[in-house]
């Protein structure tokens, strides 16, 4: 639970198919699970993903219909819209894929509680994106009760995730 | 450096090698000591040349597998990333290599288990086959329980306890069909079939929670970054396919080998 909800922020940015995705108007209504990571992320985006697409494929269509899942690329440089399409359709077809500049994306992290993403070198040229490891869940109310860090499992999600569509965070 | 292989701890798992420097001493304190315990017999001991060469070869593929297990790159897959890879560590460290290294001692170093009476003794009461079928299961069934197993394996000691843990039971359980130890009753082929046919029969709690839970049951593997075209349950499910079937596998080997024996004996002790 987080110690005081987290109220949404507006932002548009860009979804896979090249289309404006108006954040608030286009989640109105629905349990929204929002993080913040990149495809390259060798750890905690693709475990997230993995776990939170698993459970959501067991559940009944009437509590998979109300949860929206957001993934906001923090590597836009080599996150392409194509490429992000492609790696959410490993966990989930209906994973909602943003895409907007660096900067864009860091006020709305930071606006959201979260730290800004920063780029960490390696070897070779190339990089890591270091990023939040929470999924904020924001309710129909627009807002977000609780954060799920690193470490949450498909047990916890399946447990949650009907009680925050039924409005039951307490 | 690291001494013995732990879960992945965050890493995503690439190819590079790791070297594991326990494991190598561990490998090479037995096969030293074994060494030494061969040395220390006349060549007069030994049934023959052949049968010389029979025990040294058995035990030294116990070794191998035993190295195989707890080695780069089984040993980091099975301990983080894939549960399947895991059940084939199981496998290979108590059930297929304990009674490779028992065949590699020679019936003179059984025998010779008697100039020590307190080792016997206490070799005698864990390994009578009713104590050592259950001590086995026991062991086999804690070593994999999800609340257990988890935090073990973050840790290179707790890791090491599991290894030895598997390697100790798997040890006890072949001790009563393979170490012929002359003081003791012998050990009826009829038995060591219903032996071997229960413990391949056998369905131990470990393997419902694998395949019938409806989420990953370990930690370790639902939160290790995942390997493309696997998902943590689908593995797990692997798990409990390779430690049903396989274990029933090993024993089934096993009973064709007793039964093998026994029709010969029969005929020896006819003719």
């Amino acid at each position: 639970m987080m110690p005081r909800p987290q109220e949404k922020v507006d932002f548009t940015l860009t979804d896979t198919e090249g289309e404006p995705f108006d954040f608030r108007a286009r989640t109105e209504g629905y349990v929204t699970l929002v993080f913040f990571g990149y495809t390259y992320c060798p750890d905690v985006c693709p475990i997230h993903m993995a776990n939170i697409g698993a459970v959501l494929d067991d559940f009944p269509l009437e509590v998979r219909s109300q949860i929206k899942v957001v993934f906001v690329t923090t590597d836009p440089e080599r996150d392409t819209p194509e490429r992000l399409r492609l790696w959410l359709d490993n966990f989930d077809t209906s994973f909602i894929g943003l895409h907007g500049s660096r900067d864009e994306v860091n006020e709305i992290q930071v606006a959201l509680g979260l730290p800004a993403s920063v780029i960490e070198e390696t070897e070779g040229g190339e990089y890591l994106v270091g990023h939040s490891a929470r999924v904020l869940a924001f309710t129909k109310d627009n807002l977000a009760h609780v954060a799920y860090p690193f470490g949450t499992r498909q047990a916890d999600w399946a447990h949650d995730l009907p009680k925050l569509v039924d409005e039951r965070w307490e | 450096m690291r001494l013995w292989c732990t879960s992945s701890q965050g890493v995503a798992w690439d190819w590079t090698w790791q070297p594991y420097v326990g494991v190598w001493l561990f490998i090479l304190l037995i096969a030293v000591a074994y060494w030494l315990h061969l040395r220390r017999f006349e060549p007069s001991a030994w049934e023959d040349c052949t049968q010389r060469r029979r025990h040294i070869v058995f035990f030294a593929l116990g070794l191998f597998l035993l190295w195989l297990a707890l080695d780069w790159p089984i040993a980091p897959l099975g301990m983080g990333y894939l549960a399947s890879v895991h059940m084939v560590q199981y496998m290979l460290i108590a059930l297929i290599a304990p009674p490779l290294l028992l065949l590699g001692f020679p019936a003179a170093s059984y025998e010779k288990l008697s100039d020590r009476p307190r080792a016997l003794a206490t070799l005698r009461n864990t390994t009578q086959p009713l104590v050592a079928f259950l001590i086995f299961n026991v062991i086999i069934t804690v070593t994999h329980w999800p609340a257990l197993v988890d935090p073990f394996m973050s840790s290179q000691l707790g890791t090491f306890a599991l290894d030895m843990a598997w390697l100790v039971a798997g040890l006890v359980f072949w001790w009563p069909l393979i170490a012929a130890v002359p003081a003791w009753p012998r050990f009826l082929p009829l038995f060591q079939l219903a032996y071997l046919g229960l413990n391949g029969i056998i369905i131990r709690p470990p393997f419902f929670i694998l395949l019938f839970s409806k989420y990953p049951a370990y930690a370790t593997y639902e939160l290790a970054p995942p390997i493309p075209g696997t998902s943590a349950l689908s593995d797990q499910q692997l798990a409990a396919g390779i430690m049903k079937l396989g274990t029933a596998a090993v024993m089934v080997v096993a009973m064709v080998f007793v039964f093998g024996e026994w029709v010969r004996s029969s005929k020896r002790s006819d003719a």
